[in-house]
């Protein structure tokens, strides 16, 4: 097997590039980084290797390794095959590791534009966590043990694992976990070579926007994939593994936003290395999370030994990141002060706080059940309902900001002028909350998200208005022309509010989660239950038998003020390899609502409890991560120089006031 | 502003005098909220309302057999708590230890906004008074309104190309 003298020798390249960067890094000799460059490259070669081992061995049904016996089987269909190579703690750990040394390589073969030992010492930091993954797998996690007696067949994949979204939801979330460790390395490189200055962000803004979409991506399909195939009716369950991924997501888009300060104004910059420490910490600490059985998850790997060599990685990088920023404190230094109170700066400000009180928010209510037994001996959980009750006045407030900053300013802002561009947003989100009471709207909750909602969305609406118009008045475009030309000319700034344009959307869905009704109830054949506007009427049961499962589909008959709209055809199949009985949903999907069928039990007599969901409004949900891909494709396509530094901007344009 | 102010005042206004009228939830609605805010004693760190074990759906039942029997939440709770003990519970109780969960994010964000505010004022106030248009010159500017809309229009066509 080529598998574990792979690992070893990706292990003994990527101690050498440590050294070598380390060595370069001190003597600033550019032919000891460039040697470490290429021990880098050899280390992704054989991480690739040890992966394409892994991957082969699992196709080929290699059952004398232990992973293919626990993660696959001979009936397992092919795509899932794949899946199979994060479906387990090991596998996972090295996908983890390709991804790390493949992004390495590329990020320090592209760092023309940093400084060499800026280069070298974010070079070190990279090569450093490699070298801590490579020895994960070498020790406590290889992939590649083998059994003492060879069995004839695998024991399978998870049932709940063998679907579309895994194949891309894990890779996704992963790309964006491991992607911040590039800005995490430069910034860490930039602060041990004493160059603190704005060109450590600005090499790896395209690496940041990278992984912050593929996580955003990750996360939403992880949310499809959560309501698609566990049958509970939801998307989120504020799980600590879907937390633990929600955490560098929030402090990685404070990042986002504020780290334009520094790019503009040349101020922020402790916050800003401060940020993207906490975005890699918590990415690490997901990954601890999920391995370590520490709190209870769905989704958790299990349970061993592994996550306890993650608590001092864990220290080791906070200490360290926090010992760099006190070490170069005085070259982190603001170069301006703030104009005015209301202004961009200000609104981004704001944006931040309530980003990172989201943050906490979320990391709070997760570790609180461990903080609590330590303190009452009582294991407590900490369920949707509290980060529901605490994180809902955050989200609105972040969505009300998310439709005020566009209207601001940099610099500084008069009243008078805020308050013109700010009277048709509010119109809109009055309207739409005085509409929607009028006609019987009730929850207080939905009416804000919505009123906010449309606020927001007529704010950035506003913006793309006021931008196309300067191309018709000067090309005289139409306004389609007009439009992509406005978006197209400024991705940066236009493809930042087509996301948030996503995220109004995404808020939408989850207001409408507010009239969202539930009904159960155990049926016989012929038998109707009433959910919402619908009535189903159960059927009866259709049994059949594959090599992997038992089949059990129940018709139910789906009718909207008496007449008859569609046919749903749950299911309740037990799988034979896992032993384990599998709900498969059946989704009635419109812009409106979703009906959603669930048969929980079936009796011999040919009975079956139906759970049953009517959720207002879930389609937006999707429909507007498809606007934020949209957005962030425009984000990513973006010049380099799109956006000319501080510097180099004309001072007329600095020093514009607008007058009040 | 006033405008804004106004238009503000109504929504809140609007949103309040509806907020109470929230109509009175049905049993089932009540079993199913219990559901959310409770551990799943079968399935470790998933509520009873999203645990897929055949011995929740029948606990399930059980608290919607309550709930259509009249009681109340704080009973139902409490005979789930003498059945299952306190971590059974999914939602730190508003007192003792439990409000510290609380408390905290709240304290968080405050501080945080406290901070901000502070750094915000502290910046603009040692923002020195001498570049074109910060000065008294900017307020002898005698614009119309219409001028000052146009000069507003073509800062912000200016900053859209």
């Amino acid at each position: 097997m080529l598998g574990r003298p792979a690992l070893l020798c990706a292990l003994v390249s990527v101690t050498g590039a440590l050294v070598l960067f380390f060595l370069g890094a001190r003597k600033e000799r550019r032919d000891l980084t460039e040697a470490a460059a290429r021990a880098l490259a050899v280390t992704a070669a054989f991480t690739s290797l040890a992966v394409a081992a892994l991957v082969s061995a699992l196709f080929a049904h290699d059952f004398s390794l232990a992973y293919v016996v626990n993660y696959s089987s001979r009936s397992l269909a092919g795509p899932y095959t794949i899946s199979a190579l994060w479906g387990g703690m090991e596998g996972s750990l090295l996908f983890w590791t390709l991804l790390l040394t493949l992004f390495s390589t590329v990020a320090i073969r592209g760092a023309t534009s940093t400084r060499p030992v800026v280069v070298s010492w974010a070079g070190c930091v990279l090569a450093g966590i490699s070298a801590f993954f490579l020895l994960l797998l070498v020790v406590p996690a290889d992939p590649f043990v083998t059994m003492g007696e060879i069995p004839a067949d695998g024991r399978g994949l998870n049932p709940l694992l063998q679907s579309p979204g895994m194949l891309i939801h894990p890779p996704l979330l992963y790309t964006g976990f491991v992607g911040f460790s590039i800005p995490f390395a430069w910034a860490m490189g930039a602060l041990l070579s004493g160059h603190a200055d704005s060109r450590w962000f600005a090499s790896t803004r395209r690496w940041t926007l990278f992984s912050w979409s593929a996580l955003s991506i990750g996360i939403v399909l992880g949310g499809a994939w959560a309501y698609t195939e566990l049958g509970w009716g939801g998307y989120w369950a504020w799980d600590p593994v879907e937390n633990a991924s929600f955490m560098p997501w929030l402090t990685a888009t404070a990042y986002l936003h504020s780290v334009v300060i520094q790019e503009k104004r040349q101020m922020l910059k402790v916050w800003n290395v401060a940020l993207i420490l906490a975005t890699y910490v918590l990415a690490v600490f997901g990954t601890f999370l999920t391995r370590s059985g520490i709190l209870s998850s769905i989704h958790t790997f299990t349970e061993g030994d592994t996550g306890i060599w993650f608590l001092p990685f864990l220290a080791a990088m906070l200490l360290a990141g926090l010992a760099a920023i006190a070490l170069r404190l005085d070259h982190l230094k603001s170069d301006n002060r703030l104009d005015a109170l209301v202004s961009r700066e200000s609104a981004f400000l704001a944006n931040n706080v309530l980003f990172v009180a989201a943050a906490f928010t979320v990391l709070w209510g997760t570790v609180y059940p461990i903080i609590a037994e330590v303190v009452t001996g009582v294991r407590l959980s900490v369920g949707p309902a509290f980060f529901n009750a605490v994180f809902a006045p955050l989200g609105l407030a972040i969505v009300a900001l998310t439709g005020i900053g566009p209207l601001m300013s940099w610099r500084r802002m008069s009243k008078g002028a805020l308050g013109r561009l700010i009277r048709p947003p509010m119109i809109a989100g009055t309207t739409v909350t005085a509409g929607l009471a009028i006609g019987g709207v009730r929850s207080a909750g939905a009416l804000l998200a919505f009123g906010l909602c449309a606020f927001t969305a007529v704010a950035i609406g506003g913006e793309f208005v006021r931008g196309s118009r300067v191309y018709r008045s000067r090309q005289r475009l139409g306004w389609g022309p007009a439009l992509a030309r406005t978006l197209l000319r400024n991705r940066r700034r236009y493809g930042g509010y087509v996301v948030h344009l996503g995220v109004v959307l995404i808020v939408i869905g989850f207001a409408g989660s507010a009239f969202k009704v539930e009904r159960n109830a155990f049926l016989k054949p012929g038998e109707s239950m009433n959910v919402g506007a619908y009535s189903l009427t159960y059927e009866g049961m259709r049994q059949a038998r594959t090599s992997e499962k038992q089949i059990n589909e129940a018709t139910v008959v789906v009718r909207r003020g008496g007449s008859r709209i569609g046919v749903m055809h749950p299911q309740s199949n037990f799988h034979f390899a896992q032993r384990q009985p599998q709900s498969e949903v059946a989704i009635r999907t419109t812009p409106v609502d979703d009906l959603y069928v669930v048969v929980t039990q079936f009796d011999a007599d040919g009975s079956a409890a139906i759970r049953s969901f009517v959720n207002p409004l879930t389609w937006w949900i999707w429909a507007g991560a498809a606007v934020m891909a949209l957005g962030m494709g425009v984000l990513l396509s973006g010049g380099r120089g799109e956006v000319a530094p501080a510097s180099a901007r004309s001072p007329v344009r600095e020093t514009v006031v607008v007058a009040g | 502003m006033k405008r804004e102010a106004l238009l503000v005042a109504v929504a809140c206004w609007a949103v309040l005098a509806v907020a109470p009228a929230a109509a009175v939830a049905a049993p089932q609605d009540v079993a199913n909220d219990i559901a959310g805010r409770i551990t799943s004693p079968f399935c470790p760190g998933v509520t009873l309302h999203d645990c897929p074990s055949q011995a929740a759906a029948d606990l399930r039942n059980r608290i919607s057999a309550w709930a259509e029997a009249g009681w109340g939440r704080t009973r139902i709770m409490a005979r789930l708590e003498s059945e299952y003990g306190q971590e059974i519970r999914a939602v730190p109780p508003a007192s003792g230890t439990g409000l510290i969960a609380w408390a905290l994010p709240v304290v968080v964000l405050a501080t945080g906004a406290g901070v901000a505010f502070v750094l915000l004022r502290h910046w603009s106030a040692r923002t020195p008074q001498t570049r074109l248009g910060d000065g008294p010159e900017r307020n002898s500017l005698s614009l119309s309104p219409s001028e000052r809309r146009r000069l507003d229009d073509e800062i912000t066509a200016f900053k859209g190309r």
